[in-house]
């Protein structure tokens, strides 16, 4: 390694290893570019290392334990007999299905031949960054520059994350011990699925919404299912909490994220960021300085991982010289609670508001076969597509594998699909899917399995 | 009962005309539903409702000019909640204004990161479709779809695209936008038999027709014109284009003539600043501008445009094409910001690209020249006695002749032909 301010020539840099710039990388290298990826931390960013993946298996590890209540098995035949858990066995199980993904983004990094630099980087001007790292000093001339520097969580007015009183939805997963009770703040998945997983696992959680949904932009009848879910696991939900009355402690507080600009001296490259940091792009995701692009949430938009992929793939195309954007119709939302909803496209008020004029399907899972097989026949398929010409607009899923079975209902939005599309193929039977196909199938007054409106 | 105001719609905007009403009294209008266009200095502005309630009255008739502030509409009821809801969406959030394929669309608000194309209005395409739509620079809302509920395929696509080509290939000179030529339209009905006494057509000047001609009427009332004449040899202006269109399109620029003749013309300005000045009337004074806003007379489906490239010293080349690329097509649309339209501070006009040779430009007041570049045409000339073909270019310079003299004029054209015909010199002062 090279000690001291050397300077490389690199085509694409990319700052941020997170699943935003990793996928940049990636893309650029298969473009034949020479590429160079910055980040402090390890390879996967927030997502894979201390937000989305940590969760989902903390979430999941607490839905197989909850699964083995004796009530809930004695029907079935099964006797179990003190079944437990161990919370630090539990952390160290996603400790090792992180490490896993981690180095599975390191093998990809390097069998690329992408350069991965430990360190932090931040601009010298709009062709150089210097990078501050473990081995020193090292300075990139780049030719575009792929900024995936992603968000943190942004804190309440005056209630400062301190890790053990006030807690980061991250810090939350990296708790020692369980808390007794617990307060969270929010009304967004991450706030539902922290929620979920704490009462699963026997804390007594207060959820408290700043606003009229717990889950906002979802359709009232589907979210019914997910607040009798967290009612049966004893958390009480309150809507309308405004943030200064949150008095209880120990308190998640997941109430967005803030992009992490801050240290990259922007304004020595010339880069237009928001009052919030966020950096201004267009849909090709290029700032104002057309050769630095900033993918993900550090450009402010929703902040899924989903989106920074896509945005990742779309910079370092754009950066080869394709002429592409990032245009979504869609983006599904999922979140994992009991049971799990996955959205989709318009609910049947946006739609409206839209413009459109409207029809809805729904299909109860309490009419679905393999829902019952699964002993899950708690949930609902509702559908909105427009009244004029049948073409799907969005879906609400709620019940087991809703979150996989959504992507079904997205690829049908962006094909432009209708009702008859979706009524006319064949779904495998007895299958959960069917419930996509039958809310259509009532849209058009005709579906088989319950009465049709009229 | 709530009333509407004019909004400023920006730049020192005192007020507007109204153009057209896409409401009416007793009709319900939804939030953000699009209920008046105004027409400020230059550009044509669409107001949305701020609220969603029933239109009680409208105050400013169509063709009447509004002041900041004053009152044009008045609804009966507000429905709050459609006002305070913060508005939920999967990501599907509604800008039309992003719809606009052959660009990427302007930068984003942090809260509507996503430029959503599901709107009522929505063409039916499959993602891939789309995709291949985008990188062609076509709009597929222009693309007449083979399939019933108006679905367009990846055929649709692809066959206007080569219509778009061959259209362009074909020998009309207009240089037209960026955008590909529209699909042919039915052939003109055939002309009726003459009429006895006809009478011809009285039509009022509005908008942007009245705009032009007291903006005109005022320059060649106020300014003493004068006009001189060159010719330059442009084929190694011809030459540079060709040596890097290849380069800038495989960048995403189309490489005009224009973003050359602006890169060139720079240097001139700087060197004689006189010409990149205004004419202050009440003070008698000449007025040095330190910015380089190079106004481009541009065609719009109105009239004229003169359409503003904002500090083009600043810009690179491939940058100058892009945003004239906007310009063009945002004076087609009349999409532009009164940014984009005023503040020039020299004004170049393309006369070769409607088709001309060359012509006499009237300045646009209160610059003190403009330049009127004709179209490059292989042309008979003689070189060391004889006769040999080179591709001309006709100039034409107007200036003020309160400021500036004929002799000054000669000069600065001919340092402007020295820089064109030999481009090379621009790499002397690059950094």
């Amino acid at each position: 390694m090279v000690v001291g301010d050397v300077t490389t020539a690199v085509d694409v840099l990319v700052l941020g290893a997170g699943p935003g710039g990793y996928v940049a990388a990636i893309r650029a290298a298969q473009l034949g570019r020479h590429v160079t990826i910055v980040d402090p931390g390890p390879a996967g960013g927030t997502c894979l290392n201390r937000g989305c993946i940590p969760l989902k298996a903390l979430v999941s590890a607490s839905e197989r334990y909850q699964q083995t209540r004796q009530e809930d098995l004695a029907p079935l035949g099964i006797q179990a007999e003190s079944v437990s858990f161990d919370w630090s066995k539990m952390q160290a199980w996603k400790q090792s299905v992180v490490e896993r993904l981690s180095d599975g983004v390191r093998r990809l990094i390097s069998g690329n031949r992408i350069e991965f630099v430990k360190g932090s980087g931040w601009f010298m001007n709009a062709q150089e960054v210097r990078v501050e790292g473990e081995h020193g000093s090292h300075r990139f001339k780049f030719e575009h520059c792929i900024i995936a520097t992603g968000a943190g969580a942004a804190p309440l007015p005056d209630l400062p994350f301190d890790g053990t009183q006030v807690l980061s939805p991250e810090q939350a997963l990296q708790l020692q011990e369980l808390p007794e009770t617990l307060c969270i703040f929010g009304n967004d998945y991450i706030a539902l699925e922290m929620a979920t997983l704490f009462a699963r696992l026997g804390v007594r959680v207060r959820l408290c919404s700043p606003g009229e949904q717990i889950l906002d932009g979802v359709e009232p009848a589907a979210l019914r299912f997910v607040q009798a879910g967290l009612r049966k696991l004893g958390v009480q939900v309150a809507t309308k909490v405004s943030p200064g009355s949150l008095d209880d402690r120990p308190l998640i507080v997941s109430n967005g994220v803030r992009a992490c600009t801050a240290g990259l001296h922007l304004d020595a490259a010339g880069v237009q960021a928001d009052a919030s940091g966020a950096i201004t792009v267009n849909t090709m995701l290029q700032s104002n300085m057309e050769h630095i692009y900033a993918v993900g949430d550090c450009n402010g938009g929703r902040a899924l991982a989903s989106v920074a992929i896509k945005q990742g793939k779309v910079a370092a195309e754009a950066s080869a010289g394709q002429r592409v954007q990032f245009a979504p119709l869609v983006i599904p939302l999922i979140a994992l609670t009991t049971p799990e909803i996955a959205a989709v496209g318009y609910t049947a008020e946006e739609a409206t508001r839209a413009g459109y004029r409207v029809v809805t399907g729904r299909f109860p899972l309490a009419a679905n076969g393999r829902a019952l097989t699964l002993g899950a026949d708690n949930g609902v398929a509702l559908v909105v597509a427009s009244a004029d010409d049948g073409v799907l607009l969005g879906a609400t899923l709620v019940g087991p594998r809703a979150g996989d079975l959504i992507g079904q209902v997205a690829l049908g939005i962006e094909m432009g699909a209708t009702l008859t599309d979706l009524s006319e193929i064949l779904y495998a039977h007895p299958n959960l899917s069917e419930i996509v196909q039958e809310s259509a199938e009532n849209a058009l007054g005709r579906a088989i399995h319950i009465l049709s409106k009229n | 009962m709530n009333e509407f105001r004019l909004p400023d719609l920006g730049e020192g905007m005192q007020e507007a005309e109204v153009r057209r009403w896409l409401i009416k009294p007793g009709d319900s209008v939804k939030l953000d539903q699009p209920m008046v266009e105004v027409e400020t200095d230059k550009a044509v502005v669409e107001i949305p409702s701020p609220i969603a309630g029933r239109v009680a009255d409208i105050r400013v008739a169509e063709g009447q000019v509004a002041k900041l502030g004053e009152v044009l509409v008045i609804f009966e009821s507000a429905d709050s909640s459609a006002t305070t809801a913060s508005r939920p969406s999967n990501g599907a959030t509604r800008q039309d204004g992003a719809a606009d394929p052959t660009k990427a669309a302007p930068a984003q608000s942090a809260s509507a990161p996503v430029a959503s194309t599901m709107t009522k209005q929505r063409v039916l395409a499959a993602p891939a479709v789309r995709k291949r739509a985008f990188e062609l620079g076509i709009d597929l809302a222009d693309v007449p779809a083979s399939q019933p509920n108006g679905r367009v395929t990846l055929d649709d696509v692809l066959a206007y695209a080569e219509r778009a080509k061959q259209a362009a290939a074909s020998p009309a000179p207009r240089e037209k936008a960026a955008g590909p030529a529209a699909p042919p339209e039915p052939a003109p009905a055939q002309p009726a038999a003459p009429a006895p006494a006809a009478q011809p057509e009285r039509q009022p000047l509005t908008g942007l027709r009245r705009r032009i001609a007291e903006h005109m009427e005022r320059s060649w009332r106020t300014v003493p014109h004068a006009t001189a004449f060159d010719e330059l040899d442009g084929s190694e202006l011809v030459a540079l284009r060709q040596a890097l269109r290849a380069t800038a399109q495989q960048r995403g620029a189309r490489l005009t003539y224009m973003p050359l003749l602006v890169k060139l013309l720079i240097p001139a300005l700087k060197e004689f600043p006189v010409f990149n000045a205004s004419f202050d009337e009440e003070q008698r004074a000449i007025v040095y501008k330190r910015d380089y806003h190079i106004g481009i007379a541009t065609d719009s489906p109105e009239g004229l445009m003169v359409t503003v490239l904002r500090n083009a010293d600043q810009l690179t080349l491939l940058q100058i094409a892009a945003q004239l690329e906007h310009l063009i097509e945002g004076a087609q649309k009349r999409s532009l910001s009164l940014q984009e339209v005023s503040g020039s501070t020299f004004t170049l006009n393309n006369v070769g690209s409607f088709g001309g040779s060359s012509g006499t430009p009237i300045i646009n007041y209160p610059e003190v020249a403009i330049l009127a570049v004709g179209r490059l045409q292989e042309k008979a000339v003689v070189r060391n006695g004889a006769i040999v073909a080179r591709t001309m270019m006709p100039l034409a310079l107007s200036f003020d002749h309160r400021v500036i003299d004929g002799a000054l004029a000669g000069r600065f054209l001919a340092r402007f032909k020295e820089l064109v015909e030999h481009p090379q010199q621009l790499m002397l002062d690059m950094i």
